[in-house]
């Protein structure tokens, strides 16, 4: 009977979806974050005080000196439906940053991370009927898609004291999505297989703004918030379709006034539905909280270096949904971090464990490993 | 609080393990595609076209009389007579002894024709006798009334029977010295003509100058066997100023009698000598151009042919052919053909019924390059032509629609690269 019934629910399933292989990666993509490792060691809470997070403009003054920061972040992914799994490595470069002070109280920052990744490959193989009405063969569908929409910013910071920091960033948003798609036929002799592909490029600008507020030394606060622009699709020289870049907010707040320890939190919102308009399949985007809060604590001391330590939680709507459906991301996330070379470099680590969900049958669960290093010249 | 470096160096070490391992990256969520990834592609959508060939004909498939790749020697009752004609036009007159200088031909030892003979497709128990006949003669070299007439009695060079055991690869045909010797002589030509005569219906294929395995007249100009024998090859020295055709000539088949030729109605493959199909198409440019073509098929009407080896079976493979527009001769058009289907077809002569010819890649290299520069037209040959007597038959467009040949083509429409 069970099994009857998940024959009967991937029948239903299937024959409605326009899902790509993975809960995670409908749409346009799964949204990386732009946070650096250690605000992703600390479930996001402390995104919008770090310098080498992308979230807010205001933050680059909290980088001190000038500094290369460049993030690895590979996703071991685990997809189950029903009694069937898929098991995926996705490598994902997901932040490069340069930042330079400029005197006492200016800092700029020209950053490229990743908005929405969409890469994926799949392979379907389904009985059609070729020819003659009692001929029928096995067809393999296979779909490739490669690329994603970066968000790319140039920010300028300014802080007069320690108390109140500003900052602007003015983000254009590019990228492609390499598809191919293969209908494969097993006997060459009757049968052409055909393969097409085709590149959908991207183009589009925003605007941000960040403060941050710290009345007293032990307590922060900060706000920031990215405007969309329009987002535009081509396919080679065809315009396909116009959307709103999605407009973002977020509030955070930090505490420090236990010595060694730092406690955040953050919510931020995105307006993810202003994305819908590009779907030509009506793949439904859903406006979501983001969620997160953690620790950040000073550990241990290895070789003469001070660790720091990093714990946090997260909670998160993903922007697409799978068959009309909201997909949540529950993530615990931990991480370290390592100051190297007399602080002249750092290196952080950040391990999120990520559940995403919908009502059907369908689980998701990924592990993000994050490598982040900081060089300052 | 310090921590010994052995944790460090350990957690070190399994970052960079995770860390090259995902450089190896997997991005294939098959294993959830029956329920994650939808069909992307659309329905196979099938249409068949009843009136699609503009032209049919059955058309000669080599460029001339006795350009066959091999040489039938048969006698099949009333069935089948065919005779093989060698021309040795051209005999040496000296010969270099051992050890010796160049001297005249005085003498004539062992001569014998070598024949090669494809053993497995002898029909018959024999014994075969073969008959030798001189064929010389003055009359037009592809008059076969006229060297058929020189299978005559007072025209018999020899005789020799030979058991189904003698037939090996390698048969010697012995030829009287004298009719050699006499041949050089006089500076006349040696033409031979076999005839092959058994108590049941019999067979034999032998390799010609065409396919490679050339017959060739050997004799001893000296019965001292440490000189080495003398090897002639096939040369005809007529007709005059046409090399090509003479060396056709050179070996040749000629039918006697053989089975009635298809009727002008019908579309014929293979026989001998060999024929060929032509096929130009009118396919709607909205199939080729604008859809994936997966599959095409060819369907044909065979009509049974039951006179030769009913029951032996035929590879027929289709051809595309290349020749432009200019090309307008259909007979050339199929000369200028290349394979590129890679599939044949398996019939039998006694056969009927719908047969199919799978196209497809046809339609992919029509995709590519307009009708006005590659003209929508197939060859149909046998994979063996010419070295088989079998003929398969069609029914052509003249016949009744419903026997008429058909396009079936199965194509699926181009899918759009979009967001999803």
């Amino acid at each position: 009977m069970r099994k009857l019934f998940i024959a009967v629910a991937v029948a239903v399933v299937s024959s409605r979806g326009g899902a790509q292989g993975a809960l995670s990666i409908q749409g346009l993509g799964y949204p990386t974050g732009g946070m650096s490792a250690r605000a992703e060691g600390t479930g996001g809470g402390v995104a919008d005080f770090d310098a080498l997070s992308l979230v807010s403009p205001a933050s680059l003054v909290a980088v001190g000196s000038a500094a290369l920061f460049f993030q690895y972040s590979p996703e071991f992914r685990r997809v189950t439906a029903g009694s069937a799994s898929a098991k995926t490595t996705t490598a994902r470069f997901p932040l490069v940053e340069g930042v330079l002070p400029m005197g006492q109280q200016w800092t700029l920052g020209l950053s490229s991370s990743t908005f929405l990744d969409r890469s994926f490959e799949t392979s379907l193989v389904r009985r059609q009927a070729v020819g003659a009405t009692t001929d029928s063969v096995d067809v393999t569908e296979r779909n490739k898609v490669l690329g994603a929409i970066n968000d790319v910013r140039l920010a300028l910071a300014w802080a007069r004291s320690p108390v109140f920091r500003i900052g602007v960033g003015a983000h254009v948003f590019s990228g492609s999505n390499r598809i191919t798609f293969a209908q494969l036929f097993p006997d060459s002799t009757k049968y052409i297989s055909s393969e097409q592909s085709g590149r959908l490029s991207f183009a589009g600008f925003a605007a941000s703004l960040g403060v941050e507020y710290h009345p007293v030394r032990a307590i922060g606060f900060a706000l920031s918030g990215r405007k969309g622009g329009d987002l535009r699709a081509q396919s080679g020289d065809t315009a396909i379709g116009n959307a709103k870049l999605p407009d973002h907010y977020a509030g955070s707040v930090v505490y420090e006034g236990i010595p060694g320890t730092s406690i955040s939190a953050r919510v931020a919102h995105d307006s993810w539905s202003s994305l819908a308009s590009l779907s030509s399949s009506n793949t439904k985007a859903f406006d979501g909280w983001d969620m997160g809060g953690g620790v950040e604590l000073t550990g241990p001391r290895l070789l003469q270096r001070i660790v720091i330590l990093r714990v946090g939680a997260r909670v998160r709507t993903l922007p697409f949904g799978f068959n009309g459906e909201r997909v949540s991301e529950r993530s615990f996330t931990g991480g370290i971090g390592l100051p190297l070379a007399r602080d002249r470099a750092g290196f952080d680590f950040a391990i999120q464990h990520a559940n995403r969900t919908v009502k059907a049958d369908v689980k998701e669960r990924g592990f993000i490993l994050s490598f982040g290093l900081r060089v300052s010249p | 609080m310090k921590l010994s470096s052995l944790p460090l160096r350990s957690f070190a070490c399994a970052l960079v393990f995770l860390a090259v391992l995902s450089c190896s990256e997997n991005l294939d969520n098959s294993g959830v595609c029956a329920v994650l990834c939808p069909p992307v592609g659309g329905e196979v959508q099938t249409v068949i076209l009843d009136a699609t060939v503009t032209l049919d004909t059955t058309v000669q498939a080599l460029s001339g009389f006795g350009a066959e790749p091999s040489l039938f020697l048969a006698s099949r009752g009333d069935t089948l007579d065919t005779r093989v004609i060698i021309r040795f036009d051209s005999l040496p007159a000296t010969f270099a002894p051992a050890g010796d200088t160049v001297q005249p031909i005085q003498s004539v030892d062992s001569a014998y024709i070598r024949l090669e003979i494809d053993t497995l497709t002898i029909k018959g128990a024999g014994p075969f006798t073969i008959d030798a006949y001189d064929v010389d003669t003055q009359a037009h070299d592809t008059s076969t009334a006229a060297i058929l007439a020189l299978f005559r009695p007072d025209r018999l060079i020899t005789s020799q029977v030979f058991a189904r055991a003698d037939l090996k690869d390698t048969l010697r045909y012995y030829l009287p010295n004298a009719a050699v010797l006499n041949r050089i002589q006089t500076g006349t030509h040696l033409r031979v003509g076999l005839q092959v005569s058994a108590p049941t219906s019999s067979q034999i294929r032998i390799g010609s100058a065409e396919g490679g395995v050339t017959p060739l007249l050997l004799f001893r100009a000296t019965p001292d066997t440490a000189t080495k024998p003398l090897t002639v090859f096939p040369l005809s020295t007529t007709p005059a100023g046409e090399p090509i055709v003479a060396s056709h000539l050179s070996d040749y088949t000629i039918v006697a009698k053989g089975p009635p030729p298809a009727p002008p109605s019908d579309l014929a493959v293979g026989g001998f000598p060999p024929h060929r199909v032509y096929m130009r198409f009118d396919i709607p440019s909205s199939i080729i151009d604008s859809t994936t073509v997966v599959r095409a098929t060819l369907l044909l009407n065979q009509l049974p042919n039951p006179l030769l080896d009913p029951t032996d079976s035929v590879l027929i493979l289709p051809q595309l052919v290349f020749a432009g527009k200019v090309v307008t001769d259909p007979a050339k058009a199929t000369q200028i053909a290349s394979e590129i289907v890679g599939d044949t077809l398996l019939v039998f002569p006694g056969g009927s019924g719908e047969k199919n010819v799978e196209l497809a890649r046809a339609f992919s290299v029509w995709h590519s390059e307009s009708p006005d520069s590659l003209p929508r037209a197939i060859v149909l040959k046998t994979l063996n032509e010419g070295n088989s007597l079998l003929e398969i038959r069609f029914s052509s467009s003249e016949d009744a629609s419903s026997l008429r040949p058909r396009l079936r083509i199965s194509y699926t429409s181009r899918v759009p690269l979009r967001v999803p």
